[in-house]
């Protein structure tokens, strides 16, 4: 590689260089700074988070391909990016007083995010299997140090133990099918993998049976990561061990990431084989929508029932995916937006849940908010309608935009699975609403919530009450994505 | 209920003003009469989500003026009940607002446009609805009926949805002005089954039709002002209107009169017995409401033309029942309210003798319930009237119409008797409390009702011209040449009514001996809606534990489990669906020693299955990596073998001092002999299926490229034999040294951390507990 293309590669990369660079700056601030460290290295992280963000939004042009086109930009990556930046940057402001209070306050916190944002990153516009595995264990890497960032309790290190087993299961599982895939067709690039199966197909050819099995175990790898079912038994564990604003986190930004690196290998390599993969899809996003509803009923824990919930929306942004069209990703790209902002608001209100200087998790909890914390309460009463689907909130509409490409494509049985198992999850999200404006009122939260996460509650509420005022923006922006994802797939 | 009610508390002024908004929107909707009535269809438009063709549009015809008047008309006399009964009621200012909102979505839905628009208001009022049953919390009904009534009726919409959709897809656009433009083109359509399926349970839920109906009388536990309005004037309705608003797309077929006649004809029979079993006044109401909806859907199922082109009787009589329904059944309701606010009571037993205590309300009850009964000169009759000629000009078989109308109109009879007679008549001594007349606001409703229903009966003309003969026309998809009169001379209807009103009447006499038989033969009934619901609801509740019990009991041995049984599957269901399962030759050519050291593997594997401690367990998984090892050095590739011994030894050797700073077996639950039958099914699945693949991958010839390409340039390119030593020392010399450079790191930073460790034993404070303050301090 000779400098010039050095040059225009590091600047196709600039986000990522930046935040990589920002990271090991404020792992050394970190290091040299006294007392205020953990403050300072917070404040900073969200400055490179946000600097990030506004080099994807308005740096300068990036080549399309760059590292002997091992990294790829285009819209699709720009609007995942977008989402996870601004979700990572939200989690971290709501995490404020949440560490301090807490006693978690060590300045490596701020940085193993941004790192696991830089793998987020690379993973988002991974256009080769060796940098799509860097990047990801990149992320998972720093993932499992923060989920066990509490070590002196059991459930935080039985939970970082725990996802680190899976973890590498599912890591070794993604290898094997890498291999088996790099093995039959003797590359590891996207764009030949796309070209050369392309030409299979169009040829009347079947896709090789060591590929196939490759794929099946790519994307059980995968499933892994975006917690779809059967690969989810890490994620209720997890989040409930996991400390809250550690949850909040991987609630958000890797899933998004997660979500996009599903949707680069399987509509980027392998798009010309939907029908093959289409099945394996339609199961996971099945199961996933089951169990998401089914499970959550008989939880207590508002952490374990978000995982729950979590995995549901799984289900439902694949299902955008198992239409294997433009409309589909489309959809995909608007769901997994609406869901980050459903899913930091209510984090948002449980980071406010603590009684007498401690943090409680019960749903019963919850009970009488309305009463003692009105304003909370009609926040958390927007996400949780939104996230049952009920129009004319936010959530609603993602999943119109799922589900209608997935009629289109005439995938009718999931569709209506995807319809009733919306409504058995109903039952446990107003559940939440009926105890916080039905029951009596529990013993109050602790004030002041705190300014900024204030802010943070009340703008994604906002956001998610309103945006069928003005659904045009964030829809056009997801259309792009699409557009620009099937152009540079071909 | 009414204890809950204190008479000295102030009805504040908002509950009274808010009064003026339905008031206002009545008199404004009024002014669109004639309009309407000439054949006009007004519209409004904003664009909304064009990338998906919604707009948020508003149609008027006379289908949904119609429903636009009943909601606003009756809205504003419930509003006025509603601010008198609610008084001293807690939080009466959400109340008024969720009514007030209810009442917004439901004109929403009955003016939209857009399917979609139609869908977002059908869920808000299902919303409100919940909300509103669930207002007296405190009751554990209250809150079990509210659930139900939601589950029920939001299960049905989002069925809809999807059907509104289909629909959409199938028309090609989503406004409803421009589906109803083009009748005809839907029926022919090869997803039109579906379509309807799906609609059909979205209306049958809405519009409580058997087996759906169960959550509709439960729904009788919300403030009488929400019974009256919700449940049974308008929103229960919502089907009823989506099914007209369709008829002329999708009505006309086999199935939808099939399946529109069955559904009503079961609805309207069996309700109307339920109903007289009864005692509780509210309930009798809330199952007659079940009849008349039964009717409605019945007579929806009436081809859009009778023979000859005449218009459709049966179309027509539809429409005039939801208008007839929604005046008597408010009253009702209204009164029903009032006793229970003014008696203490709502069971028929104890309830005599008000007819000189609360003599308007009475008079109210009376006008309601002649209509109920369809005595003319009241609408009721005209309605009734239209029934019976409606079921006798079925296309085919109207028998089977005709009878289940006559038999659900005798208990009809006898029910509005039983509500207008009972309270009124007989001795008022086992009342709870001495009863007075309501004040104004709670008479004034059910009084001017009555008399419309009175009025209406008088001049059929007059009101079926304005009101239902526009509305008819907008479900029959042409302007129908047909006259309502309340006298059309002796005939066969007449006779029919004749009977039916001397029936019903006689039942009434007899109530004691056959009432009680009937009520006998209800409690039979093996399966009920609501026993099914509570079935259902079980069902999901014991499923989610088993899965939080078993799945996700936080051990991860199962959870290993689950994801190896998936994978064992999934690769087993790759090969058989592509047909690629190759089975190995019986006997394979194998010299002594290949053999000898497959057997040291299975061996060595059943020891580390039977193991008694971890350690032996440990070597034993060592003697199986070895033993690959010698097959990989077999097979000639000793510096596969090389690394796979020194990886399997460090393997061995630091899993056993982790071992043992771990505690042994002892004090951890052994695996059961069940638990280890299952773990050797899961790990055979996993065996054998990644056999086959193996198997399978290389009977197919695999791409030669990358072995070709290094056979070639090894020797040229890194003058060296050994493929995979040039390629670690020469083809990725740069990564092989990254990789070093990492391990130094990493070797370093593990110096680092070992050095720490007796610095932190030498602080006794933290020694205890582990550092909080961790590396910042």
């Amino acid at each position: 590689m000779d400098t010039a293309s050095l040059t225009t590669s590091l600047i196709a990369a600039l986000p990522e260089v930046f935040l990589a660079c920002a990271g090991i700056f404020i792992l050394m601030v970190g290091v040299f700074s006294g007392a205020r460290a953990t403050h300072t290295a917070m404040l900073l992280s969200v400055a490179a988070l946000v600097g990030a963000l506004v080099l994807v939004l308005f740096g300068p042009s990036r080549a399309a391909f760059a590292f002997n086109d091992l990294f790829v930009n285009d819209g699709f990556g720009d609007f995942m990016k977008i989402v996870v930046l601004g979700a990572a940057a939200l989690t971290l402001i709501i995490s404020f007083g949440y560490i301090r209070r807490e006693q978690l306050d060590r300045f490596e916190y701020p940085v193993l995010l941004v790192f696991a944002v830089v793998g987020m990153l690379m993973m988002i516009s991974a256009n080769d299997l060796i940098s799509l595995y860097v990047g990801l264990e990149l992320q998972s890497l720093a993932l499992y140090v923060v989920a066990a960032f509490r070590r002196d309790t059991l459930r935080s290190s039985e939970a970082g133990l725990k996802y680190f087993l899976l973890g590498a299961l599912s890591s070794g599982m993604m290898l094997y099918g890498m291999s088996l895939v790099y093995g039959f067709t003797g590359t590891t690039s996207f764009t030949v993998l796309a070209d050369h199966f392309a030409g299979q197909a169009a040829a009347g050819q079947e896709l090789w049976l060591g590929a196939l099995v490759g794929l099946v175990f790519v994307v059980a790898g995968l499933a892994f990561k975006i917690s779809a079912v059967p690969f989810h038994m890490w994620t209720p564990d997890v989040y409930e061990g996991a400390p809250t604003s550690v949850t909040a986190f991987f609630a958000a930004a890797p899933k998004v990431a997660a979500m996009a690196l599903v949707v680069r290998v399987l509509m980027g390599p392998f798009g010309a084989w939907v029908e093959q993969w289409q099945q394996i899809v339609v199961f996971v996003s099945i199961a996933s929508m089951l169990l998401g509803a089914l499970a959550a009923i008989q939880q207590t824990n508002i952490k374990r029932l978000m995982a729950y919930s979590s995995i549901g929306h799984v289900g439902y942004a694949l299902v955008g995916l198992a239409a294997g069209t433009e409309a589909g990703i489309r959809g995909v790209a608007i769901y997994m937006a609406i869901y980050v902002l459903m899913t930091i608001g209510t984090f948002a209100c449980i980071l406010c849940m603590r009684q007498k200087e401690r943090m409680v998790e019960g749903i019963d909890d919850l009970k009488g908010l309305s009463k003692t914390h009105p304003l909370m309460a009609l926040a958390l009463a927007i996400f949780m309608f939104s996230m049952a689907g009920i129009p004319p909130m936010a959530g609603f509409f993602g999943k119109i935009y799922v589900f209608l490409p997935a009629i289109e494509a005439g995938l009718y049985a999931l569709a209506v699975i995807g319809v009733l198992t919306s409504v058995v999850a109903c039952y446990y999200y107003l559940r939440i609403v009926k105890l916080m404006y039905f029951d009596e009122p529990a013993e109050g939260f602790d004030r002041p919530v705190g300014r900024e996460v204030g802010a943070v509650i009340a703008g994604t509420a906002v956001l998610v009450l309103f945006f069928f005022v003005a659904p045009g923006p964030l829809v056009d922006g997801a259309a792009a994505a699409a557009d620009a994802f099937f152009a540079v797939a071909g | 209920m009414a204890a809950a009610g204190k008479a000295d508390a102030r009805v504040p002024t908002y509950a009274r003003a808010v009064v003026l908004l339905p008031a206002a929107l009545f008199v404004w909707f009024s002014t669109m009469i004639p309009a309407v009535s000439g054949g006009a269809v007004l519209t409004w438009e904003i664009a909304w989500l064009p990338q998906l063709g919604i707009a948020f549009g508003f149609i008027v015809d006379g289908l949904s003026l119609l429903f636009a008047l009943l909601i606003t008309g009756i809205g504003t006399f419930i509003l006025l009940y509603a601010s008198e009964y609610m008084r001293g009621y807690p939080q009466v200012d959400r109340f008024t607002l969720f009514l007030v909102a209810f009442m917004l979505s439901m004109l929403g839905l009955v003016l939209s446009d857009n399917l979609i628009v139609l869908f977002v208001f059908w869920e808000l009022t299902t919303i409100t609805s919940f909300l509103l049953i669930g207002y007296t919390h405190e009751d554990a009904a209250a809150r079990r009926s509210a659930l139900q009534g939601l589950f029920v009726t939001a299960a049905g919409g989002l069925a809809m949805l999807a059907g509104f959709i289909l629909l959409g897809q199938a028309a090609g656009t989503y406004s409803l002005r421009e589906i109803l433009a083009d009748p005809g083109g839907l029926v022919g359509h090869p997803d039109y089954l579906v379509i309807l399926i799906l609609i059909l349970c979205g209306a049958f839920t809405k519009s409580a039709q058997f087996p759906f109906h169960f959550w509709l009388p439960n729904a009788m536990a919300a403030p009488t002002p929400v019974s009256a309005y919700l449940h049974s004037a308008t929103m229960v309705k919502a089907g009823v209107f989506l099914l007209a608003r369709l008829t002329p797309v999708l009505g006309d077929t086999e199935v939808w009169m099939a399946t529109l006649t069955i559904f009503g004809a079961v609805t309207t029979v069996y309700a109307s017995a339920i109903a007289l079993t009864r005692t509780d006044l509210k309930q009798v109401l809330a199952y007659t409401t079940v009849m008349a909806l039964g009717a409605c859907v019945m007579f929806l199922g009436a081809p859009t033309r009778a023979e000859a082109g005449e218009p459709s009787i049966g179309l027509i009589a539809a429409v005039t029942f939801v208008f007839v329904h929604a005046l008597y059944k408010a009253a009702l309701f209204m009164v029903a309210g009032n006793i229970d606010h003014e008696a203490g009571t709502r069971e028929l037993p104890q309830l005599g003798g008000l007819r000189r205590l609360m003599p308007l309300s009475f008079f109210a009850a009376a006008l309601a319930a002649f209509s109920m009964a369809g005595v003319p000169p009241f609408v009721g009759f005209v309605g009734k009237e239209l029934l019976y000629k409606g079921a006798l000009a079925w296309p085919a078989e109207p028998y089977v119409a005709v009878a289940a109308i006559v038999a659900a109109k005798i208990m009809m009879v006898t029910a509005a008797l039983l509500v207008a007679v009972v309270p009124f008549f007989g001795s008022a001594e086992k009342l709870p409390k001495r009863a007075h007349e309501a004040p104004w606001t709670m008479w004034i409703g059910p009084v001017v009702l009555g008399v419309v229903a009175l009025l209406g009966g008088m001049l059929p003309d007059l009101t079926a011209e304005m009101l239902l003969l526009p509305a008819a026309a907008a479900v029959m998809g042409y302007q129908p040449d047909y006259e309502v009169k309340l006298w059309h001379g002796v005939n066969i209807p007449l006779l029919l009514s004749v009977f039916t009103v001397v029936t019903g009447a006689l039942i009434f006499w007899k109530r004691a001996v056959l009432l009680d038989a009937l009520r006998s033969a209800v409690q039979r009934l093996p399966l009920t809606g609501d026993r099914a619901y509570d079935a259902v609801m079980t069902w999901i509740a014991d499923l989610a534990a088993w899965q939080t019990r078993w799945l996700q009991g936080g051990v991860q041995r199962r959870y290993i489990l689950v994801v190896f049984v998936t994978l064992g599957l999934s690769v087993a269901v790759t090969l058989v669906a592509r047909d690629a399962v190759v089975l190995p030759a019986a006997f394979p050519e194998a010299s002594f020693v290949e053999w000898s050291v497959a057997a040291l593997i299975v061996a060595a594997t059943f020891v580390t299955l039977i193991a008694d401690s971890r350690l032996l367990a440990i070597c034993a998984l060592g003697v199986v990596g070895a033993g690959v090892a010698l097959i990989f050095l077999l097979f000639g590739a000793p510096d596969v073998a090389m690394t796979q011994l020194l990886v399997e030894t460090l393997v061995v050797v630091i899993v056993a001092i982790v071992l043992l700073k771990l505690p042994d077996f002892r004090g951890e639950r052994r695996p059961t002999a069940r638990g280890r039958w299952r773990d050797g099914l899961v790990a055979g699945l996993v065996g054998v299926s990644t056999t086959l693949v193996l198997l399978a991958v290389t009977a197919e010839p695999p791409q030669q490229a990358i072995t070709d390409y290094f056979e070639e340039t090894s020797m040229p390119g890194g003058f060296g034999r050994n493929i995979v030593n040039v390629i670690l020392v020469d083809f990725r010399a740069l990564d092989t040294l990254g990789e070093i450079a990492v391990v130094a790191v990493a070797g370093v930073a593990a110096y680092a951390l070992i050095m720490l460790r007796p610095r932190r034993r030498t602080r006794p404070d933290t020694a205890g507990r582990p550092d909080r303050k961790g590396a910042a301090s």
